[in-house]
């Protein structure tokens, strides 16, 4: 146990490490805005805390890149106070490696100087607003915006891009000053709307403009809320981190007092920003990748001590994902289950479920460890994607399209990916017993009769020896797929019901449904096939396998090239 | 009888129902995900695969429903439900042991049943329904006129003097009401805009509240520019023989969709006539475009269209068909296309008509190319006007062009006659001039004296009644007060609108203490190309700066500079030009993915020899005032050999509804924040519809997404929606939108024995799995238990 708490120390470690990073002091150091992290923004229609609403505006910009090691917070901010000095930083990420070259290319050609910072962006993607906006640049994207198949969408994301820099969209977008009456349909303002009431009556009236304040809202208080914004916007632009903290801790707490009524809680708002500046927990595969790790050593050397330290382990993640998968579900209001990074990882958490339950069960059997070894190895992959892949697992909350209201969302979608988890856990034990035949294990199956042949060999993970492993490998892979081809084939009969009500017809031949069922269809062949072969095993392994990667095509290929009504993300 | 067996043997072999299995996932790969393959033999670049729709190859031509829908996956189905059932049958025992699988077996068999009844009925389309539409009635005018109430529908009623002009200006969807009982409420709001020879005013209708219907006036004050004619003239309504009563514009079809099976269709009447006669049309292609000859299409170079005629007859099939004689015949189809008209050589005897193509560069790179026609008027001018395109018919017309803009002000009490430029002050704000009032004036004369004028706006070309004129607005200083003047270069028009600062009044002509003439001299464009007089003449006149434009001859390839940096080059000139129109291919890249068939054309031939490509409109709406917002319409009028004239229509088949349904309101619900324009934004879309039962209209129905209706047999879900635009250059009045809601219709019958049939599976595969093995294990058990009793029993002999 004492390797066991050095090895958390070391992980706990590691991951706060990842977040903090080591800066020199500076500005950027001393400005200190947390207190912005009770702040809440009205976007796209939701209310979010400032923290993960710079988090999405900021990811327009650079992507999943951080600029200077900036927080997207510090960075909103930097941006919207002092824009001078981000219109020739390299900081707005072109995604498509294939709009990146003939950018550096129409640079190069021009300014054939550029040539070094062309091969960064080539290797980064990141480049900067005002590389972007000469003109021997401007034909090239007029092109690529018109090829609609390949490029347009590319520069879509550029244009977006630029206009998220401009600091009066930056300021526009700052809905932070809550609705005068309670009813969710009112807008908020921006402080663009108040600020001009601390202007200075004389200069107001020289430029032509006037200030009005908004009607119903204590005005005093807007006063106060444009004064502190006055102060936040000069300590920012002369560098003065003392002025800024006084007055980003005044207007934090002036903000919620407009309208109470109408503020959501501080306390799901601070959650909500630490939730997405710690990178919405992602990191927790590490703790995964431990276990299975661990779980590995034991499976592979029987090796006790590594295969319940490797249970812990799995236990400690799944308890820290479970508390990622609360908080989220909190501060979202809803269950995660409406986009692709929260598919991903719900289903993963299911697996997990799954897991904890059959080891609970599976404890005195040989089976013991081999379903957190397949859980934890399909929540270290999901969770990876989501750490390593940010811009397709997109984890920012937003509301979710009007169709998708349906009771039968949260049924028939957590059907299907908690089968999908299964099936990819499945899958685990299907490639370990091919490693197994492969170093020369015998050609043995778990029998029939004994529902998981896992259950017919007692006496602990010690017992796996010799021909026992295999049985045991071919009992788990059966259980795992017979579980996930009940599952397969209710989450599809239950999208039928919800499809025939939502878009008229329980079937449509769309190819995310052909798919389901196309994976349904080879774990049928699993089933007839195991009942005719002699070497049930490595066929079932096999088949097993082979369902895994027609459900990973239907989830990822499907999902981002051939587009149908299923295409959520 | 061998023969026999051996079948017999194959339908109840595993290992053939496998095979079967393993055909379907393959059958249903390719239809669905189409097929993948290398084009490059480094097969590890992105790029080095090609992805194809197997279903959408030119000689398959396949919706994914008709894919699943051919000979060869019916066969396929039938042959997995035989062996299924023969295996089933003759290999597995009916005993409780086996029940699972008999379960989930037969539980297959329900679900193919159901699904072949569901698939061989179905049918799905959908139904646009508007909102409301308008009937006028004018005294004296026998038949009533009706228009759809959508921004910008007009129509005319009455002959004459007593001719009025009825246009939809302003639709508010949610308009507040302000009377009596209703007050708070919001209801959908129509005002008509009429106009007759002697006035003009508004007219404001209210759904569902007749008796809130008013008259709107307009008055001088720009405070308020309307006035309700109640408050005028103790009378809400000013002119009483105009009727105008909102409706229910009911629909009483629903158009098949093609991407579910083609349902081409061609629609006839004759010209005039408001009823359209449909005629399928079976065997057009849905995905690739069918062409006769090169010639019939304009295309993007390299391209390598194969020709490849098809010829589909269309005949007369209803019984009410305005020309059963004629068959029209299909010969061209085109997938995605646009009809464009170009400009092409006409021959040494065409009539002159100047067309030219240049480029103008910068010296950063910066290009521009523009496509000019001088007798054009959409085409004479390129970026609002700063480059332009004239026909001079003799030297005295080229030389007005070399004019500079000016104005000449004659001030008789301070003896002033003088001539001055004009010049716009760029309104982009770096002058820190972005409002009128800090803009400097420019002293008149001697400054001592105290005159003088600050230009606010210039406009050339205005179109004025039936001709243009170009004003100049200015603000002109006198010792005593500040004027505000539009100048017209017809000196009759010119108005003195207000004294800035003060109050607004209606125009009134010209103080004449101050008197100005405008002379717009070459107008606004900086550049302007000259042909003519002689056909083969080009001259070019550039105004940049404050001097007179400066001309020059130029050829065609010839650069010339312009102003520092800018270069211009005439590419292309052609005195004679003629306009030829066909449609053009757009490229793939350049296709929008969602389009589906919008852009879609047929070459129709008809008889008496003429070919005409006809562009598909979504609906066949009654006419033009009927045709819904961001739908296509594209009728076409053709004229028969014997002269009939007929027009004609390509669409989709359409459907008659059982009861017609219109749609009372439309309702969109958003999230936190109200409805912002962004998609995040919107909660549900909700259509309150109601049916025509035994002639009358049924209480109101709710359709919203995810909740859909049933009526009559047919099922009513929300589709489509009409959303709000702002007004554009396209179309400067905009929309506030929810004028329309688009209706999916389908049937669903068979869904039941289809539910049934998976529940029943699953069912089976619960027992199979996790009841059987507890079976099998209870009775190993007692065997094992039954055999230690037996041993022991023996035992118990032994011993003694």
């Amino acid at each position: 146990m004492n390797m066991m708490s050095k090895m958390i120390a070391i992980f706990l470690a590691l991951a706060s490490w990842c977040a903090v990073g080591a800066h020199a002091q500076s500005f950027h150091e001393q400005v200190d805005l947390s207190p912005l992290d009770s702040v809440a923004v009205q976007t796209e229609g939701r209310l979010k805390s400032f923290g993960s609403f710079a988090h999405g505006e900021m990811g327009f910009v650079s992507g999943p890149r951080k600029i200077n090691g900036q927080s997207p917070e510090f960075t909103y901010l930097d941006m919207l106070f002092r824009p001078e000095a981000y219109a020739d930083a390299d900081v707005i990420f072109v995604k498509a490696a294939i709009v990146r070259k003939p950018i550096a290319d129409a640079l190069v050609r021009v300014n054939p100087g550029l040539a070094p910072r062309m091969d960064a962006f080539l290797a980064s993607g990141l480049i900067s607003e005002s590389l972007l906006a000469r003109p021997e640049v401007e034909p090239v994207m007029q092109q690529m915006q018109s090829d609609l198949l390949r490029t347009a969408k590319a520069m879509d994301s550029v244009r977006g891009a630029r206009t998220v820099m401009q600091p009066e969209y930056l300021l526009r977008q700052l809905r932070i000053i809550p609705a005068a009456e309670g009813d969710k349909n009112q807008r908020w303002s921006s402080m663009r709307d108040i600020m001009l009431l601390a202007a200075d009556p004389g200069a107001l009236k020289a430029a032509g403009a006037t200030a009005t304040p908004i009607a119903g809202i204590d005005e005093t208080k807007q006063r106060d809320c444009a004064a502190a914004w006055k102060s936040l916007v000069e300590g920012w632009t002369n560098g003065d981190a003392a002025v800024v903290n006084k007055s980003l801790a005044s207007l934090a707490a002036i903000l919620p007092s407009m309208n109470p009524s109408a503020y959501p809680d501080a306390n799901r708002l601070r959650w909500e920003s630490w939730y997405f500046s710690n990178g919405n927990l992602v990191w927790i595969w590490l703790v995964y990748a431990v276990s299975v790790t661990l779980l590995l050593l034991g499976l592979v050397y029987r090796w006790r001590s590594a295969r319940v330290a490797g249970l812990v382990v799995f236990a400690i993640a799944f308890a820290l994902q479970t508390g990622a998968l609360g908080l989220r579900w909190w501060i979202s209001s809803r269950w995660p289950n409406s986009n692709m990074f929260e598919a991903v990882t719900t289903s993963a958490w299911f697996g997990g479920c799954a897991a904890i339950i059959l080891e609970i069960i599976m404890r005195p059997r040989a089976a013991a460890g081999m379903f957190a070894l397949a859980s934890g190895f399909a929540s270290a992959v999901a969770l990876m994607a989501a750490h390593f892949l940010p811009v397709q697992l997109n984890a920012q909350i937003s509301n979710m399209m009007p169709v998708l209201h349906d009771v039968w969302l949260y049924i028939h979608t957590n059907v299907i990916i908690f089968s999908y988890c299964l099936i990819f856990m499945a899958a685990v034990s299907a490639a370990i017993y091919l490693v197994y035949r492969i170093f020369g294990g015998k050609a043995v199956y778990a029998r029939v009769g004994a529902s998981a042949a896992s259950t017919a060999v007692a006496g602990g993970a010690n017992a796996l020896r010799g021909e026992k492993l295999g049985e045991v490998l071919d009992g788990v892979t059966m259980l795992l797929m017979k579980l996930s081809f009940v599952l397969l084939w209710t989450g599809i009969a239950m999208g039928a019901i919800w499809a025939d009500h939502s878009w008229g017809r329980p079937w449509g031949w769309d190819p995310k449904e052909v798919f389901a069922l196309n994976t349904f269809v080879v774990f049928a062949v699993l089933v007839h096939v195991r009942y005719r072969v002699i070497d049930k095993g490595l066929w079932t392994a096999v088949l097993a396998v082979v369902g895994a990667a027609v459900m990973l095509f239907n989830w990822i290929v499907i999902n981002f090239i051939i587009t149908g009504l299923h295409s959520y993300a | 009888m061998k023969f026999g067996r051996a079948i017999f043997d194959l339908f109840s072999s595993v290992r053939f129902g496998i095979v079967l299995l393993i055909l379907l996932f393959i059958y249903m790969t390719i239809g669905s995900a189409g097929i993948l393959y290398p084009v490059h033999p480094n097969i590890f670049y992105a790029d080095a695969w090609m992805h194809e729709q197997m279903r959408q190859w030119r000689h398959l031509e396949m919706t994914e429903f008709e894919w699943f829908h051919w000979w060869p996956f019916d066969l396929l189905i039938g042959l997995i439900s035989l062996t299924l059932i023969v295996t089933t049958v003759r290999r597995i025992p009916f005993r409780v042991i086996n029940l699972g699988v008999w379960t989930i077996h037969f539980g297959v068999i329900v679900l193919i049943v159901g699904s072949f009844i569901y698939f061989h009925a179905k049918v799905e389309g959908d139904a646009p329904v508007a909102r409301r539409k308008i009937v006028l009635k004018l005294d004296g005018v026998d038949a009533p006129v009706e228009l759809l109430a959508a921004p910008g529908s007009s129509a005319f009623i009455g002959f004459g003097a007593n001719r009025m002009t009825v246009e939809v200006a302003e639709i508010d969807p949610a308009w507040t009401l302000r009377s009596g009982k209703d007050d708070g409420g919001a209801a959908y709001s129509v005002k008509l805009m009429v106009t007759d020879a002697s006035k003009r005013f508004m007219r404001q209708l209210i759904a569902n509240h007749p008796e809130y219907t008013e008259d709107l006036m307009f008055t001088n004050d720009p405070a308020q520019p309307m006035k309700r004619a109640v408050k005028e003239t103790g009378n809400p309504i000013l002119e009483p023989r105009l009727s105008a009563v909102l409706d229910y514009e009911s629909q009483g079809y629903f158009y098949l969709r093609n991407d579910l099976a083609k349902s081409w269709a061609l629609y006839v009447r004759p010209l005039g006539a408001s009823k359209w006669v449909m005629r399928r049309i079976d065997g057009l292609p849905l995905y690739n475009d069918r062409i006769n000859s090169h010639s019939e299409v304009f295309e993007m170079s390299g391209s390598t269209l194969p020709i490849d005629p098809i010829v589909v007859s269309v005949p007369a099939t209803a019984s009410d068909d305005p020309c059963p004689d004629v068959t029209f015949t299909v010969n061209g189809y085109l997938r995605y296309a646009q009809t464009k008209s170009r400009f092409v050589a006409g021959g040494a005897n065409a009539p002159f008509n100047p067309s030219a193509t240049i480029d103008v560069k910068s010296a950063e790179g910066a290009k521009a190319n523009y496509r000019l026609v001088a007798l054009d008027p959409e085409r004479s001018t390129g970026d609002e006007g700063v480059v332009r395109m004239v026909a001079v018919s003799n030297e005295a017309e080229f030389a007005a062009l070399l004019g500079r803009a000016e104005l000449r002000i004659i001030i008789p009490a301070a003896g002033i006659d003088v001539v001055e430029p004009v010049r716009v002050p760029q309104d982009d704000g770096k002058d820190g001039a972005k409002n009128d009032a800090d803009k400097p004036f420019v002293a008149i004369g001697d400054p001592a004296l105290g005159y003088g004028f600050r230009i606010l706006a210039a406009q050339d070309d205005l179109p004025v009644a039936d001709r243009k004129a170009s004003v100049v607005i200015l603000d002109i200083k006198t010792p005593s007060a500040v004027i505000r003047r539009w100048v017209f270069d017809d000196s009759k028009l010119t108005r003195d609108v207000s004294a800035a600062g003060g109050s607004h009044s209606t125009p009134i002509p010209p103080d004449q203490s101050v008197q100005m003439e405008y002379q717009p001299g070459g107008g606004r464009a900086l550049l302007t190309l000259a042909a003519g007089p002689n056909p083969e003449q080009l001259r070019i006149v550039t105004s940049f700066g404050e001097t007179a434009g400066k001309s020059e001859v130029v050829a065609v390839g010839q650069t010339v500079t312009l102003s520092a940096g800018l270069t211009m080059q005439v590419s292309a000139y052609e005195p004679r030009a003629v306009i030829e129109t066909r449609p053009m291919i757009v490229p793939r890249e350049q296709q929008i993915r969602d389009a589906h068939e919008l852009f879609a054309q047929i070459l129709l031939s008809i008889p008496g020899g003429q070919a005409r490509w006809l562009e598909f409109s979504s609906y066949a709406f009654d006419d033009f005032r009927f045709a819904l917002r961001r739908h296509p319409f594209h009728p076409m009028q053709i004229r028969l050999p014997d002269g009939r004239e007929m027009e004609l229509l390509f669409s989709r088949q359409r459907v008659p509804l059982d009861t017609e349904v219109a749609l009372e309101e439309f309702v969109l619900t958003s999230h936190e924040g109200g409805y912002t324009g962004e998609a995040g934004t919107i909660r549900d879309y909700t259509s309150i519809l109601r049916f025509r039962d035994e002639d009358q209209w049924s209480a109101p129905i709710r359709v919203s997404v995810n909740e859909p209706i049933e009526h009559n047999g047919l099922w009513y879900f929300q589709a489509q929606w009409d959303p709000p635009e702002p007004p554009s250059a396209r179309d400067e009045r905009g929309s506030l939108g929810l004028n329309y809601t688009v209706l999916g219709v389908g049937n669903r019958e068979g869904v039941w024995i289809q539910l049934s049939g998976c529940i029943i599976a699953v069912l089976g595969m619960i027992y199979a799995f996790y009841v059987k093995p507890t079976l099998i294990r209870r009775r190993s058990e007692r065997a094992r238990l039954a055999a230690e009793m037996r041993i022991g029993h023996s035992n118990e002999i032994v011993t003694p």
